[in-house]
């Protein structure tokens, strides 16, 4: 390491970055969080005063805004019970499998489409009258389970998180493949030959030595799932009757088209908040390592 | 024998379960193509079948007619631009990182890895206010400049990764030979790690072209949207008209899955390093 008495040498070449960070993040939390006191009389002229916690006291009233927080909190455990777990039990079958570099690619391609493409082919997927969904369900003589899916209030949030499953498990399986490939081999052996299990090795074995992998796994779906905007603004915007409704599409509707700028700014330092301390988490484990 | 039985019927079992995910993979993206070949009629009576008379004149009427070259383009250098500007600003960032010891590194290489968490969300207001007091609303630069920054932590990051791995014995040689830091990072660093690079390029590169949130408030003007966004606003539009729908889909993801068929080595490693180092 070289000694950084009186250089500039590492400041001068981090200063594009960090001026860049400064002024496209760290500057607009700062604002977003200095907006969220703020209020005004006519949401179009721009006169700000200060409210105090106004905004938030609005917060904890809104329904809507419950509901939005709640429909997160539901994506983050589907998003952990569907694609986490399908994406784990792909990487356990593929590890040490000939062909597993293919279904591997394979398995990652949804991950490449656009969340927007994705919601508009599996739009067409779920639709009631050429939908392929009802059809499959024909076929196969369960033609009584056919619906609209995306149009029920009962299916819809399930059936949006399944367009977000799609494009994730894949992402799930490669990083868990690599994390199993880092695992000894001779680790398993010496189970074997103490006589365990194919389950009992992947119980006592593969979770413990998956943990930083999992953890990581599971903090970035927590994150992904409080951001997420794209599926649901092309497959529902937040409908039928607000049942998929998040508070990324609200607080957009809230900014965009009502022009409520300062609640706006509250509802995303909610969500700001909830990623900041998430990432925490993950910060601790990078720098432990690092 | 029994023993034979069973393993043969759990390979069977696995290999059903990967070909059932093998299906569920690729069917929405096989929809996607044979419905931009389809009539409306044809659509309805078998979706899942291949087209009898697949209409590729779809695809002029879009793309010429249309006008729709001109989001193709749009994306090329959109991506384009964000992904080379990123690149040059997390090599310079990564290199500090990894190759100087210095005050406040730990301090700066957190407040980094908080961007890698922050999103569009979060910025959204500021951001679109302080494009709109700059003039930059419904620009290109306006389009470029908040994007790289949603990516340029986890490029910074990626390449420190990269970059701590380069045997010291090869910096001190280079040192010696008088090479500045600059000459250091362009003749030792970035030959060294070219495979990290190439990952982040199309990382950020699939990562801009699929990018929504931030296009959708900025871009207004059709002249300026990405495919993203024109594909939307298309969708408003027409609705119903599937065929067309699918033609641009189509459109907007085979650049990507050319991309992802040539360089799915560097996709891996992007995804995974991150991850799992």
């Amino acid at each position: 390491m070289i000694d950084a008495r009186g250089r500039l040498g590492p400041y001068l070449f981090l200063a594009p970055a960090i001026l860049y960070l400064g002024i496209w993040i760290y500057y607009p939390i700062a604002k977003n969080f200095y907006l969220s006191f703020l209020g005004s009389d006519s949401t179009r002229t721009g006169d700000y005063y200060f409210v105090g916690l106004e905004n938030y006291r609005k917060l904890l009233s809104d329904d809507l805004f419950h509901r939005a927080l709640l429909h997160n909190l539901a994506w983050v455990g589907l998003s952990i019970v569907i694609p986490v777990v399908i994406g784990l039990v792909l990487a356990v079958l593929l590890v040490g499998r000939r062909g597993r570099l293919f279904y591997a690619a394979v398995f990652f391609l949804p991950v490449t489409v656009a969340p927007i493409m994705a919601a508009i082919v599996w739009g067409w997927i779920y639709n009631p009258t050429f939908g392929a969904l009802n059809q499959l369900l024909d076929i196969i003589g369960l033609s009584g389970l056919s619906q609209p899916w995306l149009g029920d209030t009962g299916t819809a949030l399930v059936a949006v998180n399944m367009i977000g499953s799609w494009g994730y498990y894949g992402f799930c399986a490669l990083i868990f493949l690599a994390g199993l490939q880092s695992i000894d081999p001779e680790i398993y052996e010496a189970a074997r030959i103490d006589g365990a299990n194919s389950f009992q090795s992947f119980w006592s074995i593969t979770l413990p030595l998956l943990r930083p992998t999992l953890m990581f796994v599971i903090v970035y779906t927590i994150i992904g799932s409080m951001k997420f905007f794209d599926i649901i603004y092309v497959a529902t915007k937040g409908g039928p009757d607000n049942s998929t409704q998040i508070v990324a599409v609200y607080m957009f509707d809230l900014f965009i088209r009502q022009g409520e700028v300062t609640y706006a700014a509250a509802m995303s330092m909610v969500l700001t908040a909830i990623i900041l301390l998430m990432s925490l988490v993950v910060i601790r484990n990078v720098m432990r390592r690092a | 024998m029994r023993n034979q039985l069973k393993r043969l019927a759990s390979a069977i079992g696995t290999h059903g379960f990967l070909i059932i995910f093998v299906l569920i993979s690729l069917f929405p993206v096989y929809l996607m193509f044979v419905t931009s070949l389809k009539s409306q009629a044809e659509l309805i009576q078998n979706v899942f079948a291949l087209p009898h008379d697949a209409k590729w004149d779809n695809y002029p009427l879009i793309v010429i007619q249309r006008g729709y070259y001109r989001a193709v383009i749009n994306s090329l250098l959109f991506a384009g631009s964000v992904t080379i500007i990123t690149i040059a600003l997390s090599l310079l960032a990564a290199y500090a990182f990894a190759v100087f010891d210095f005050v406040g590194r730990q301090l700066l290489f957190v407040l980094v890895l908080v961007g890698l968490m922050v999103s569009e969300v979060s910025i959204l207001i500021p951001v679109y206010q302080l494009l709109k007091s700059a003039n930059l609303l419904n620009t290109f630069v306006g389009l470029v400049l908040p994007q790289i920054a949603l990516g340029l932590s986890f490029g910074i990051f990626l390449m420190t990764t990269f970059f701590r791995e380069v045997p010291k014995d090869l910096v001190d040689a280079a040192r010696l030979d008088g090479c500045t830091d600059l000459q250091l990072l362009m003749k030792v660093m970035i030959p060294v790690g070219l495979p990290a690079i190439s990952a982040l390029a199309v990382i950020e590169f699939l990562w801009t072209w699929n990018s929504f949130f931030l296009p959708l408030v900025i871009a207004t003007k059709q002249e300026l949207m990405p495919l993203a966004v024109s594909i939307i606003d298309f969708m408003g539009r027409f609705t119903f008209n599937y065929e067309l729908v699918a033609t641009t889909c189509v459109i907007m993801f085979v650049p990507i899955l050319i991309l992802y068929i040539l360089t799915q080595r560097s996709f891996r490693r992007g995804v995974t390093m991150g991850a799992v180092k």
